[in-house]
């Protein structure tokens, strides 16, 4: 192989894809997309939240109304006086949102029933909370049947409550770290998401490409110049070379943005909104498990300040597992097996696309080896579950899902060997498959007419 | 000693057998015509010449050493399945061929220019390939083939998707860079640019060479001894038992033109005697030579 004419072949792949206008697009537009999803979540949470509605409550059953707290989404406003057939017609009139009756306390079924009116349907939110206050005082009603002295006070001691904080040892230096799983699980599905993304996209840009000189007739030109597996690796190579610029564009990108937000809103702001949302969300989420927050808090003996002080401490454990984390070693590992990995794919789709004369004749080609991409994939979004259950640890060993399932693995900590081990198969396998694709690339992109069928390339396989 | 010597070649494909045992031997500075009916192995060799396909067997000599990767480049071939990357600027595309010929950066940039000058199309520098028309892009496509000097030039139907003018500008190229010096191997169906510009040929069919030498001396020897006499007479002339017949005679209005066959065991001199008794002017007396068309149609027939 001729070293001169591998590098004018990368210079031309690189320069061709590098100038697209889609490239520029992708890569400048990628970073927004990330922040965005970073911060949409939350912004959907606030504009969707309810914010100040009043509903009316006629309760006849004397049980419930105590129990109906305001809080920041809800007013509930007493109108126990009143008869619901005078009052559901008057709701734009009294600026009501809803209309809450409670029915007079079934003695026997030991509950009450509960109707409602409104102008529009109810929205989740408001039904969860008027369903969980009124399940509140069902229920403080019945235990107040037991009559047992005290119970309230028993009941508000064995409730529990338990915080779990989660520390990751360091061997090395025996430290030991606070640390948030959540954030390892995050990290493991978008490292998995972009690898693949990055696998499937750039070897498939590989076979586009192939079939593309082979289409336009430019191969025979081209290999009167220089030989097969020089311009199948010169070309695999120089889509590399495009990966790797966009990736790195990316984490450049994304460093200028978040620098440049926080910086232009102040970091401090942003991280106390954001706690300020945690706390929200946490309210709200268990609200949504039927657990009114504020009963929960007095039950469990805690203030609205101390709420938030163990929402606060979840969030110390979330920056500072965001913190520990080690940034390079997953930059180095993400780099490290994505070439790998797209190295082994991008071999199999270059033979693939030497095999056909236009893009629609692949389908049938590419299922072997889709087939093994996307298993990969599905494993790595298992890792995250059970990083170290044995469907994910021989995904991470088996050559052909390792570069997924390895990356998704990595930020749970893997060991070494294991890291070595992996490595070693893929670059081993990636010898022999591109050893047996140059072979096949070589006759197909010379093959023009006949349809192309696994039978024929096994047939180009085993030529000399 | 040719420029390139293929000595028994043998190359099959599976089952296929595309050439069977050939040799060639094509002569320096010359143009020589590879002909053959479609499927007959042409692509083939060309291939193999190349280095696009490694023989089973058999021997290539590049002026006399077996020929290497880096004698690739010092050819240049226009193959005719041929094609240039449609979104890429002519100029880039004529560059990145140049170089992969193993030319400079900027020794490609001077002589691309010059070439782009002679044909007039420096304009084109910046366009993008799927905005030429066909014949534009060939012309493109003759000069990434050429632009970097090659001692042998490949040409697969040099002419196809040319007009006249311009495939006349190509061959008078082709003819000025066999007289710098070039070798040039013509492949093409065309068989009056093959008796117009080649100097030897090989005609290839069923994957073997039927016949290969000097243009002329094939010509001559598929001659069947006929002769072409024109003559002013009255009357037709009539055929002399053991000396010539008459194939067939034109008249028009005095003026004759016939075909003679020369009996077997005489010559042109005794036929011209014999003819200078006649009550006949002759105005024209020439051997007739058969075409390469008639020649190409005669062998390749006659083998199946």
């Amino acid at each position: 192989m001729k070293f001169r004419n591998i590098k004018t072949i990368i210079a031309r792949e690189y320069s061709t894809r590098v100038k697209k206008k889609s490239f520029l697009l992708v890569t400048f537009l990628g970073p927004i997309f990330f922040a965005a999803i970073c911060i949409l979540p939350s912004v959907i949470m606030f504009m969707t939240e309810d914010k100040g509605k009043s509903v009316g409550v006629i309760d006849q059953s004397g049980i419930v109304m105590p129990k109906m707290v305001d809080n920041s989404s809800f007013t509930f406003v007493d109108y126990s006086t009143e008869s619901v057939e005078n009052m559901k017609n008057r709701l734009d009139e009294l600026g009501l949102d809803a209309l809450v009756a409670v029915s007079e306390l079934d003695t026997q079924a030991r509950t009450v029933y509960v109707t409602s009116y409104s102008n529009k349907p109810l929205s989740m939110d408001l039904k969860e909370a008027i369903q969980s206050r009124v399940d509140n005082a069902v229920e403080d009603y019945r235990l107040s049947l037991y009559d047992i002295s005290d119970l309230k006070q028993i009941m508000k001691d064995v409730k529990s409550n338990v915080i779990i904080t989660s520390y990751t040892m360091d061997d090395s230096t025996g430290e030991e770290k606070i640390s948030s799983s959540e954030v390892y699980m995050f990290i493991s599905m978008i490292l998995s998401i972009i690898i693949y993304m990055f696998i499937a996209m750039f070897s498939g840009m590989v076979m586009q490409s192939v079939i593309e000189e082979k289409s336009s007739r430019v191969v025979e030109v081209l290999v009167s110049s220089v030989k097969a597996t020089e311009l199948m690796f010169g070309k695999i190579i120089g889509v590399a070379c495009v990966a790797l610029t966009q990736f790195f564009l990316w984490i450049v990108l994304t460093v200028v943005i978040v620098s440049g937000v926080s910086a232009f809103v102040g970091i401090d702001s942003i991280l106390s909104t954001s706690t300020a949302a945690q706390t929200e969300q946490m309210t709200m989420m268990m609200e949504g498990m039927g657990v009114d927050a504020d009963a929960a808090m007095d039950a469990a003996g805690m203030t609205m300040p101390e709420m938030t002080e163990m929402v606060d401490s979840e969030m110390g454990a979330v920056l500072s597992t965001l913190r520990d984390l080690n940034y390079v070693q997953l930059i180095i590992s993400f780099v490290i097996y994505f070439f790998l990995g797209y190295l082994l794919y991008a071999s199999f789709f270059a033979a693939i696309g030497s095999a056909v004369e236009n893009e629609a004749d692949t389908q049938q080609l590419q299922i072997p080896v889709t087939i093994p991409l996307m298993l990969a994939f599905f494993i790595a979004l298992y890792a995250f579950k059970s990083p170290d259950s044995a469907v994910v640890f021989w995904g991470s060993m088996i050559p052909f899902t390792s570069p997924i399932v390895m990356l998704a693995r990595i930020p749970f900590g893997v060991a070494t060997w294991e890291i070595v081990v992996s490595m070693v198969l893929l670059v081993a396998t990636f010898a022999l498959c591109a050893w047996a694709s140059a072979k096949i690339y070589k006759i197909g992109i010379l093959m023009f007419g006949k349809k192309t069928s696994f039978k024929d390339l096994w047939k180009w396989l085993k030529q000399k | 000693m040719g420029i390139i010597q293929c000595t028994n070649v043998s190359k099959s494909f599976g089952e296929k057998v595309a050439l069977d045992n050939v040799s060639v031997d094509i002569p320096e500075g010359k143009i020589f015509g590879l002909l053959g009916p479609n499927g007959a192995g042409k692509t083939t060799l060309i291939r193999i010449i190349n280095r696009i396909t490694i023989p089973n067997s058999g021997s290539i000599l590049f002026k006399g050493k077996p020929i290497t990767q880096d004698d690739v480049e010092k050819i240049g071939y226009l193959p005719e399945e041929r094609g240039l990357y449609r979104k890429m600027k002519v100029g880039e595309q004529a560059m990145y061929f140049a170089q992969l010929k193993g030319m400079s950066q900027r020794e490609a940039m001077v002589e691309l220019k010059k070439w782009f000058v002679k044909f007039g199309i420096e304009s084109w520098w910046n366009k993008k390939v799927e905005e030429l028309s066909k014949g534009m892009a060939q012309k493109v496509q003759f000069i990434t083939t050429v632009v970097h000097k090659p001692s042998l030039l490949i040409l697969d139907e040099p002419f196809s998707g040319f007009d006249p003018v311009n495939a006349q500008i190509i061959r008078e190229e082709i003819l000025r860079l066999r007289d710098e010096g070039a070798t040039i191997i013509l492949s093409t169906h065309n068989m009056e640019s093959v008796e117009e510009l080649c100097d030897n040929i090989a005609l290839i069919n069923k994957s073997h060479v039927v016949i290969t030498g000097g243009v002329n001396e094939i010509r001559h020897k598929y001659g069947n001894n006929n002769v072409e006499l024109i003559y002013t007479s009255q009357e037709a002339l009539p055929a002399e038992e053991g000396l010539y017949s008459i194939l067939s005679d034109e008249d028009d209005m005095g003026r004759h033109t016939c075909v003679l066959s020369i009996a077997e065991g005489r010559n042109t001199n005794e036929v011209l005697a014999g003819l200078l008794n006649k009550d006949i002017s002759i105005n024209s007396f020439k051997e007739l030579v058969p075409r390469m068309n008639d020649i190409f149609i005669k062998l390749v027939t006659e083998e199946k």
